[in-house]
């Protein structure tokens, strides 16, 4: 055998239940089938701003740029322009708790796509030079001119594009403001003081660190050979005995005990707030599903109680838009509710939402709405099983953020149990408003 | 894939697809004439949710989340498109209210849904991507129905009234051209009894659309002033030939080459990989049934506008002037057969495309007729498409610091 150890988890609509392989390293490998001409192929890594301080906010990000410039085998764009020209659809992303990169794409005649797909993909993996032209050379920001525009500046640009957005500026106010000391407090973009001048070295020793067996799970969805695959992952990923990482172990925030208001200013013609709330860890799936349901109920939707009470049947016009989102994070998730006014009703939007809020936690959810939301969550479930990526994206979740695929089907199970009263209690223990943060932008 | 006709002579496209979670069905409607203000059509399709003769709008929206359906309407350039996804069990359940609402709209809260339309119109042009994207198909379209963009129909928000939008129900979406199309783990005998069973009554009417003519003369530059802006966004577009065009395959090949294939376009390449101008930059082209455009954007520092403008200039005259290579060529048509099997993954997905393509008169596999155009796609088609169509006569919108636009 190949592997230490194999476990089966049945999946929704899957035909063959989802295996998983530990391999010797400790990398971790996925199979899902799903029957199809397209086949995905992605590893996440569990590192994003989670491992980064001060010093080195961005970097994780910044690494995932990197991470396409070229390999010893492979110069940079290579790896695109070879896929793509298959037809994939090739990318990455980084978030709080995770780095991922995907490829998806047409299998091609007897498989050749796929194969070429899965090498090329682990070869970016496993052997990234990041280059120093490809770099650029480190400046100092908004003082000297770059002397080579490259991968830096283009990540200054995507700073700058998110600070034109109002709504990543609230977010991004409300998020710090929310923790003390937590990793979570900082954007996962990172600043343009950090980008222009991160020497090469300090992100070459990020990934050594980061970028190990133990930390990183392949996911392959698609229609295929299981044994064939296995080896063929496993062969690809030659980690030629790296070390292992150990989890970083972060203290966690506690919520504050009297409300946080943070006023930011733009030129605007509406107005954009955010209430935040600190929440459970993605692990503590009771917690996590009640405040799934308070989400259903009290802002996802047209009948939702926000959008019904404050915009289809408000006796004056004050909101454009009122919603609610529960994001989940190893280390514990956040409870948002976010929503444009107008302006001049600043006062009176704080009030009513407040309202609205300490209502769910006097009353519990009827049993309609209770109903009701877990049939959407049930829903929502089911559709993460409709193409190659949306299996690969939820599988990588949760073995990435709560360790262990099994636990998607204990969430369903929770789902199903959980009454209006337990509901209740859990928004009373993460929603008082005591414990909220509230961040507002208004026109200068 | 199979085309059937319901008792009504309404056409309903159907396909299945075994061991999927939901069943989609969407509906495509007609629209056929202009309409006389703008925002009118748009506030129809917000109106179908917001109550019928036996529905409030709380009630929709209610059965539609008790049920955890998805059931929405778009407002498309030639046509309302209904979409409907749910579990199968829920499947007749979500026919009977997709058709009250389409049938039976009541158009009461006209006022309220009117004061909403402005708020959120207003709200969304508060990010400037948007803002600038929204000036640009405004400027390039003028007064083609194509170019009734947000703010124009904020300009024109007054003139809006229920009269003209009950009319528009009545005359242009009631009798208006429609075609079904069903595709999940459902027999097609099945999917056809339940529609007929709720759309008994639904017209459906053939008509030649009243095509209306667009021009540009010229270079026409729009400049927004946006003081505080971290980023300058552009656009530059030319209009391109319909949907139906001779032209769309190579237009297709040379939009992949330049800027929509992903990371590895020129555009990509050569403003973003080598010179480090911006996050994003890419090429649209946008095909709708009476003309469509193409049109380069970039975001980056407002200081990098002429190189940015310049950058565009290179690469589209090195379209116009260089044959693509063979194997350019060839990537990018590879490129495009591979996307067409994400773009029809999901059930929603190829019931939407097989609809658009039967509602245009192109048959609902158009898709594979299409892919065979492209493989048939020189380098001089591309290099002829490029001289015919990327010429003088453009728009250029640019969104930026006063300061940072006085030399363009």
């Amino acid at each position: 055998m190949i592997y230490q150890n194999k476990t089966e988890v049945e999946y929704p609509y899957l035909t063959k239940p989802v295996e998983i392989y530990t391999m010797p390293s400790g990398h971790k490998i996925v199979l899902a089938h799903k029957e199809g001409g397209l086949v995905n192929i992605s590893t996440w890594v569990k590192t994003g701003s989670i491992n980064e301080d001060d010093k080195i906010n961005g970097i994780s990000h910044f690494l995932e740029h990197l991470m396409f410039k070229g390999t010893h085998k492979h110069k940079a764009g290579e790896f695109d322009k070879t896929l793509e020209g298959y037809g994939a659809i090739v990318n990455a992303a980084t978030w709080k708790d995770y780095t991922f990169y995907y490829v998806t794409l047409p299998k091609g005649p007897d498989d050749k796509y796929f194969n070429e797909a899965i090498e090329l993909h682990a070869d970016m993996m496993l052997d990234p030079i990041l280059p120093e032209d490809e770099l650029g050379e480190p400046f100092e920001f908004g003082k000297q001119e770059p002397k080579q525009k490259r991968e830096r500046l283009v990540v200054i640009e995507e700073i700058r594009m998110r600070k034109d957005q109002p709504g990543t500026r609230v977010y991004n106010a409300l998020n710090n403001a929310m923790y003390t000391s937590h990793p979570y407090k900082r954007d996962v973009i990172g600043t343009p003081d950090i980008i222009s001048s991160v020497p090469q070295s300090v992100v070459m020793d990020y990934y050594k660190k980061f970028y190990t067996p133990n930390n990183m799970t392949t996911i392959v969805v698609g229609e295929f050979d299981s044994e064939k695959i296995l080896k063929k992952i496993a062969k690809e990923f030659d980690f030629k005995g790296r070390e292992n990482c150990e989890p970083l172990i972060y203290n966690i925030d506690v919520p504050q005990n009297t409300p946080k208001y943070i006023e930011l200013r733009g030129h605007l013609n509406t107005a954009f707030m955010m209430f935040g709330y600190l929440g459970p860890k993605a692990a503590d799936l009771k917690n996590a599903v009640g405040l799934d349901i308070v989400n259903m109920v009290l802002g996802d939707g047209a009948s939702s109680r926000l959008y019904q009470r404050l915009i289809e049947q408000a006796e004056e016009k004050i909101f454009n838009h009122v919603g609610t989102d529960f994001y989940q994070f190893r280390d514990g998730g956040n409870f948002f509710l976010d929503a444009n006014f107008e302006p001049d009703k600043k006062d009176r939007a704080i009030e009513l939402v407040k309202k609205e809020i300490q209502h769910i936690l006097d009353e519990k959810v009827t049993p309609e709405e209770l109903q009701k939301a877990k049939k959407k969550l049930k829903v929502a479930y089911a559709s993460t099983s409709e193409t190659v990526s949306d299996i690969a994206d939820n599988i990588g979740f949760y073995m990435t953020v709560l360790g262990e695929l099994e636990k998607a089907n204990e969430y369903n199970k929770i789902v199903e149990a959980i009454s209006a009263e337990e509901v209740q209690e859990i928004a009373q223990r993460y929603l008082d408003l005591s414990k909220v943060t509230i961040a507002v932008m208004l026109p200068e | 894939m199979e085309r059937l006709i319901l008792d009504n002579d309404i056409k309903l496209i159907c396909k299945k697809t075994e061991n999927t979670p939901r069943i989609a069905l969407t509906c495509f409607v007609d629209i056929k004439e202009k309409e006389n203000t703008p925002g009118v059509y748009v506030m129809l399709n917000r109106l179908f949710t917001q109550g019928t003769k036996t529905r409030t709008a709380e009630q929709i929206a209610y059965e539609i989340e008790k049920n955890a359906l998805d059931i929405y309407s778009e407002m498309k350039s030639d046509y309302w498109k209904f979409s409907l996804l749910c579990l199968k069990e829920d499947f007749e359940t979500a026919v009977e209210l997709l058709s009250d609402m389409m049938q039976n709209s009541t158009l009461e809260t006209f006022n309220k849904e009117l004061e909403k339309l402005r708020g959120e119109t207003i709200a969304s042009l508060d990010s400037p991507t948007v803002k600038a994207r929204d000036e640009f198909v405004r400027n390039l379209y003028q007064n083609h129905q194509y170019g009734h963009s947000g703010i124009l129909i904020l300009e024109n928000i007054e003139n809006i009234t229920k009269e003209d939008v009950s009319k528009a129900y009545e005359d242009i979406f009631k009798p208006a051209q429609k075609v079904f199309s069903v595709v999940g783990d459902i027999a097609k005998e099945e999917a056809k009894a339940i529609l007929e069973k709720y759309f008994a009554n639904l017209q459906s009417k053939e008509e030649e659309p009243k095509h209306v003519k667009v021009e540009l003369n010229g270079r026409k530059v729009v400049k927004i002033p946006k003081k505080d802006a971290n980023q300058a966004q552009i656009y530059q577009g030319w209009f391109v030939p319909g949907l139906k065009s001779k032209d769309s395959a190579a237009i297709s090949v040379l939009n992949t080459i330049l800027g929509s294939s992903g990371l590895s376009s020129r555009l990509f390449l050569e403003l973003r990989d080598k010179k480090g101008l911006a996050y994003t930059v890419r090429s649209i082209y946008t095909k709708l049934r009476q003309i469509g455009d193409f049109r380069v954007y970039i975001a980056t520092e407002p200081k990098n506008i002429k190189v940015s403008l310049e950058g565009f200039k290179i690469e589209i005259d090195r379209l116009k002037c260089e044959l693509v290579s063979e194997k350019e060529l060839y990537d990018a048509k590879n490129n495009i057969i591979g996307k067409v099997e994400f773009l029809t993954e999901t059930n929603l997905q190829k019931a939407g495309t097989m609809a658009a393509y039967e509602i245009e008169g192109l048959g609902f596999d158009y898709l594979s007729k299409w892919l065979e155009d492209i493989k048939k796609v020189s380098a001089q088609d591309v290099m002829d498409v490029a001289n015919r169509y990327l010429n003088e006569n453009y728009v250029l919108t640019i969104l930026a610091p006063q300061e940072a636009m006085k030399e363009i």
